[in-house]
């Protein structure tokens, strides 16, 4: 019986071996006999840039076309991915596991820019030193290279006026928007008088991107353009806390704004039922489609300055780089850079913008008879007309540093902390 | 000791499944521990760090919280969602009118993905539309309506209590063990005049005890590993009050404190074998004692 399952077990592992040796031999074979032939390079590109974004059309279409223009040597497969943070957690993990994906879109801040150390990402500092470097805006391929690297090429950027709803504003009797804080509180109470809520906000999500964004308004409106090399318990801080806190009390935001996340603060404003909201040039598509009315009332504007502090400050960031794992198969590196020169060649950069209204590190140019997106335009005056431009505070700190801020704005806004144990909550995470 | 003469063919036979463990488990389960004392971003190479992860996680404020509340999830599975499971069951083993129907719609939960479930419930705590105010409102308390999962207050008990109602899964175990009781014992009980209470209590509860036991350690092991539904409908906030170790565990990932990270895993792990080894240990002895009525 032993005997038997011994030969049994070496007879099946010998037989095994045959056929998949003589397959290989086949196979290999078969290789020698045909002419040589390019072998299709398959990219995979995992990407936020689906479903209900904005750009998803657009960059499908491209994707497309670059398949089709290079059918049987390139292929670019998107891979889904909606959820941005559930993305962001991915990248993390694949790329701590040393499993980079071909194609990646990469938010750039202090923690995903750790990324460049080591030999990961695809370095594409000596491509973009020539000619193909002259399509981005200036200083966009400056501010991607870290040490001699450019590890991420600059895409998307990101601005962030006010949108205000200029129907409510009507409806509340408020003739324009408001320019100061005091300013912004009175409408605030006449807006929550005719029904409305004043302001959408949220502690929720991995940042607490329209409150985080509030913050950083007021911050650079008292701090100034350095307001970032300040400690973080500078006063400046305190300070605009206490403004963010007070748009969080008396009814100044709505019910859900504690807790809630993107879809609630977005939401809001979508419905038509707050005034004021802070969020990208990304945005403009989803406001067009899902709310025509509200995109019709929507004026972007700056936020307010606060008294004796710097007028015209506005928030602007790279917001999505694109980048790639390296790689030492030569063609694969040629497929890459050719799919990366494709998404950033000037006119097709001008198509997704001016379908999605997203705005770009590329430069391209808008004729005279070009339909610019009415809201678009006014993104572009908000930003031309600005004093200075000041990243947010998400850009500026560490990933589990900006998740405090949404857990220490929560308690504040549930008046359980002063403004001062709010920034002193972030202080601690910080060290 | 006496070795089995086949011992050769065992091990052979053996060998892929313990290969596979030692790949997908073993080798994972020593990574996440050793690298749980050091510093390591998953970029750079780690740094050793000593127990200084550990000391600093148990220094956080967050870190105790979290572990409070996964106690106090693992509590409230075992020794709420269980006995619950085990009630309904034995309810439903009388087979009342509409027995299938309620077993079919207290299992329904369970094949509905977690994220549709907390989606669902969002909608039912909205501060703004929630039809849980809404429905206090409509019976005149509007005293009682609040942002319930945006309050420090109640966001917690309104995460725990969704998940306890959960009941279905566990139901269906208890009541597949409980229909293999011998009818005639019950119907010898009823000759002796216990009534209904009685018979469940002194015949149906010993009988099921073995498989409580195990329902209980794997709701308690559920507990103690909780993040699904806290994630999706709070993600550990407002102000970190309902947040578990599985939240901070995710969150120092995203921010590639890996080493971090790793050494929540590893508390995790421990935390979590040694409560459930406690209590088998704790039943097991009862049940060792009742092996007489099995």
């Amino acid at each position: 019986m032993k005997k038997k399952v011994i030969l049994m077990l070496i007879t099946t592992i010998l037989a095994l071996s045959v056929v998949m040796i003589t397959g290989c031999k086949k196979e290999d074979e078969s290789k020698a006999d045909q002419p040589a032939k390019q072998e299709l390079i398959t990219l995979k590109w995992p990407t936020i840039w689906v479903g209900e974004d904005s750009k998803a059309p657009m960059i499908a279409a491209l994707v497309d076309e670059f398949n089709a223009m290079n059918e049987g040597r390139y292929k670019v497969e998107i891979e889904a991915n909606p959820d941005y943070d559930a993305y962001r957690n991915k990248l993390n993990s694949q790329i701590a596991a040393g499993v980079v994906p071909d194609l990646f879109v990469l938010n750039p801040d202090p923690t995903s820019l750790s990324f460049y150390e080591g030999d990961l990402l695809m370095d594409f500092a000596e491509e973009l030193s020539g000619s193909w470097g002259d399509n981005f805006v200036s200083g966009a391929i400056s501010g991607a290279t870290i040490d001699g690297a450019l590890k991420s090429i600059p895409y998307e950027v990101g601005y962030t006026p006010v949108w205000y709803n200029m129907d409510i504003f009507k409806a509340a009797g408020i003739p324009d928007i408001p320019k100061t804080y005091d300013e912004f509180f009175d409408a605030c109470e006449k807006i929550k008088a005719a029904g409305f809520i004043p302001t959408s906000q949220m502690t929720g999500g991995t940042n607490a991107w329209t409150s985080m964004l509030w913050f950083s308004h007021i911050a650079a409106s008292i701090g100034g353009p350095d307001v970032w090399e300040k400690d973080i318990t500078d006063p400046v801080f305190v300070q605009a806390a206490e403004i963010l806190r007070m748009m969080y009390i008396d009814g100044n935001t709505s019910k859900d704004a504690v807790g809630g996340d993107a879809g609630v603060s977005g939401g809001h404003f979508l419905a038509g039922r707050s005034a004021m909201f802070i969020n990208g040039p990304w945005y403009i598509g989803r406001v067009k489609n899902d709310a025509p009315d509200v995109f019709k009332a929507t004026k972007i504007g700056p936020a307010p300055a606060v008294e004796g502090g710097f007028e015209g400050a506005q928030i602007g960031f790279p917001q999505s780089n694109l980048a790639a794992g390296a790689t030492d198969d030569p063609a694969k590196k040629e497929a890459v850079i050719a799919f990366m020169k494709w998404m950033t060649l000037p006119e097709n950069v001008k198509k997704i913008s001016m379908d999605a209204g997203s705005m770009f590190a590329v430069k391209f140019g808008v004729d005279d008879g070009e339909d610019v997106d009415l809201v678009q335009g006014q993104f572009m005056n908000a930003v031309n007309d600005s004093a200075f431009v000041n990243t947010h505070f998400q850009a500026n700190f560490a990933t589990d540093v900006v998740a405090e801020f949404g857990q220490a704005l929560a308690r504040m806004a549930l008046g359980k902390a002063t403004a001062e144990e709010f920034i002193q909550q972030i202080a601690d995470k910080i060290d | 000791m006496r070795v089995n003469k086949n011992w050769k063919q065992i091990i052979l036979f053996l060998l892929p499944a313990l290969i596979l463990f030692g790949v997908y488990f073993i080798y994972p389960l020593g990574f996440v521990i050793v690298t749980s004392f050091s510093k390591w971003n998953g970029i750079s190479a780690p740094v050793f760090h000593g127990f200084k992860n550990y000391i600093e996680l148990f220094q956080d404020e967050t870190f105790r919280l979290s572990m409070r509340n996964n106690i106090v999830w693992a509590l409230v599975l075992g020794f709420v969602q269980i006995p619950l499971a085990a009630v309904m069951a034995m309810i439903l083993a009388r087979k009342p009118k509409g027995w299938k129907f309620f077993r079919t719609a207290y299992f329904l939960p369970n094949v509905i993905s977690q994220v549709a479930l907390a989606m669902m419930w969002l909608a039912i705590y909205n501060a703004e539309f929630g039809i849980l105010n809404n429905l206090l409102e409509m019976m005149g308390f509007e005293g009682l309506t609040r942002n319930w999962l945006g309050n420090m207050d109640t966001a917690f008990p309104a995460v725990l209590v969704q998940q306890v109602f959960y009941i279905g899964y566990f139901m269906v175990v208890i009541l597949a063990s409980r229909m293999g009781i011998p009818d005639s014992y019950y119907e010898a009980a009823e000759i002796d005049g216990a009534n209904v209470f009685q018979q469940e209590f002194y015949i149906t509860l010993p009988m099921l005890k073995p498989i409580l036991i195990t329902t209980m350690t794997l709701a308690l092991a559920y507990g103690m590993r909780h993040f699904e539904s806290t994630y999706l409908m709070t993600n550990g906030g407002p102000a970190h009050s309902t947040s578990v170790m599985g939240i901070l565990l995710y969150r120092n990932l995203g921010a590639l404190n890996y080493g971090e990270s790793n050494a929540i895993g590893a508390i995790l792990i421990v935390f979590g074998g040694a409560t459930i080894a406690l209590i088998r240990w704790l039943f097991s002895r009862n049940l060792d004692a009742d092996d007489g009525i099995q």
